[in-house]
């Protein structure tokens, strides 16, 4: 029997789960959310995350009716992700391995996404579209690394949907794509946009920059409204990641797809997604918001198989970064 | 548990002229405290490479903190910033400690 402990706080939620040979024991989560037209800056993030650090812990302690000594690693996010924060959560998952004498894990991100993806859907060996504000990546396994086929050249998809967002202020409470996703239900026309595939990977700077101008113009006309254009916004940006997904899987000659990362949440991406899979014969898994958007459970479950395949950080190696490769890592778990 | 902070400021010992020079000294309860302090704090360099260094080393329980930096915004900038880190490691302790025996 195997507990490992995960910390996650790369972006603006920070979370901290427990799993034990690929159950779930707990996994609560507070999210930073700033108010319409704003972004969550670094330092105040971080700032967030050290407030609520501790409550957070100790609920995730308490609802896996543990005690510290049933632990039996301490994994954290490693990387990638906002600078500040990742060292404030770093700081307290190296305090408490030392203090409760366990070693320490430092886990990617993206891994932990994907493993989470893996454990909840039991997906045997999918491409791999990782979506959310901070990343964008096709992914397929291949010889103990997890390759990437493709991914944007400039801004990921959920930072485009997030700064739009802002441009047209509306809530970021739950989350800035949630609600562009219950305003798109309601557009009733589409707008034509860029689109931007370019082989392999995708672009979405351009997009964005050709939204916002055309949201002031047209808003302020009133020649079309705000649903529209989030409609609009949807429909190319996902129809964007659909058709690099395929390429990658008629590359693998794959007949599985996971989505994982925040923007996996959307059903009409997973709606337009799951019509492409049907028409391959694919199968397409996707996991719900518990697991999609960040959360500690998943870096917990990449801990889980990390350690269990035999490593191991050093507290001098566990230094954090902002940048950090899905492919740097050896994913030793695997054959 | 107690963690009197200390700060002496001087300018004068190191050899380049204009340098600032801050040092802290946080007691802890015990050496292996102050040495796990150590141990989560050392890890992440400093986020701006130029224009600061941070050295820090434990003697006995107590947790020794030197910075030399170019100009004063810098050099609070980082003494803040630790700070905050210093004050989660406590809180940490406070809430999670103490260490367990080896």
């Amino acid at each position: 029997m195997t507990i490992v402990i995960g910390f996650e706080g790369s972006a603006n939620k920070i979370g901290i789960g427990i799993v034990r040979d690929g159950e779930v024991l707990s996994n609560p989560r507070r999210t930073y959310i700033t108010p319409p037209g704003q972004g969550f800056l670094p330092s105040q993030t971080a700032k967030h995350h050290r407030g609520v650090i501790l409550t957070v812990l100790k609920e995730a302690l308490q609802e896996a009716g543990l005690k510290p000594a049933d632990i039996d690693c301490v994994a954290y996010t490693k990387g990638p992700g906002m600078g500040a924060p990742l060292v404030t959560v770093a700081i307290v998952a190296r305090t408490v391995a030392q203090l409760w004498d366990k070693p320490l894990l430092g886990v990617n991100h993206c891994v932990g996404h994907i493993e989470m993806g893996r454990l909840v859907t039991h997906a045997s060996n999918p491409t791999v579209l990782y979506v959310s504000g901070g990343n964008t990546q096709v992914i397929a396994y291949s010889e103990r690394r997890y390759r990437i086929f493709g991914e944007t050249i400039d801004i990921a998809v959920g930072n485009c949907l997030d700064r739009f967002a802002r441009v047209i202020k509306i809530s970021n409470d739950p989350s800035p794509g949630y609600n562009i996703e219950q305003m798109a239900k309601k557009g009733k026309r589409y707008i034509e946009l860029p689109y931007t595939v370019k082989g392999m990977d995708v672009s979405f700077s351009g997009i964005l920059s050709y939204i916002e101008e055309a949201a002031e113009k047209m808003l302020g006309s009133g020649e079309c409204a705000a649903e529209d254009l989030c409609f609009s916004l949807q429909e190319t940006l996902f129809a964007m990641l659909v058709e690099i997904t395929e390429r990658a899987m008629a590359h693998c000659g794959s007949q599985e797809v996971l989505i994982v990362g925040g923007v996996g949440c959307n059903l009409r991406l997973q709606e337009m997604m799951g019509i492409m899979c049907e028409e391959r014969g694919a199968r397409l898994f996707a996991t719900d918001e518990r697991f999609c958007i960040d959360n500690g459970a998943m870096i917990a479950q990449a801990g889980w198989e990390m350690f269990r395949s035999g490593q191991q950080t050093e507290l001098s190696d566990s230094w954090v970064t902002q940048r950090y490769r899905t492919d740097e890592v050896e994913v030793t778990w695997r054959d | 548990m107690r963690a009197a902070v200390m700060a002496a400021c001087s300018d004068t010992q190191d050899s380049v002229p204009g340098r600032l020079h801050f040092f802290l000294n946080v007691p802890f309860p015990s050496e292996r405290e102050a040495s796990i302090a150590l141990g989560s704090l050392a890890p992440d360099s400093e986020p701006r490479k130029g224009g600061i260094s941070k050295e820090m080393c434990t003697a006995g329980n107590i947790l020794n903190v030197k910075w030399s930096a170019d100009e004063a915004r810098i050099l609070r900038v980082s003494v803040g910033s630790f700070l905050d880190h210093l004050a989660l490691v406590l809180e940490t302790m406070l809430e999670f400690g103490p260490p367990v025996p080896l």
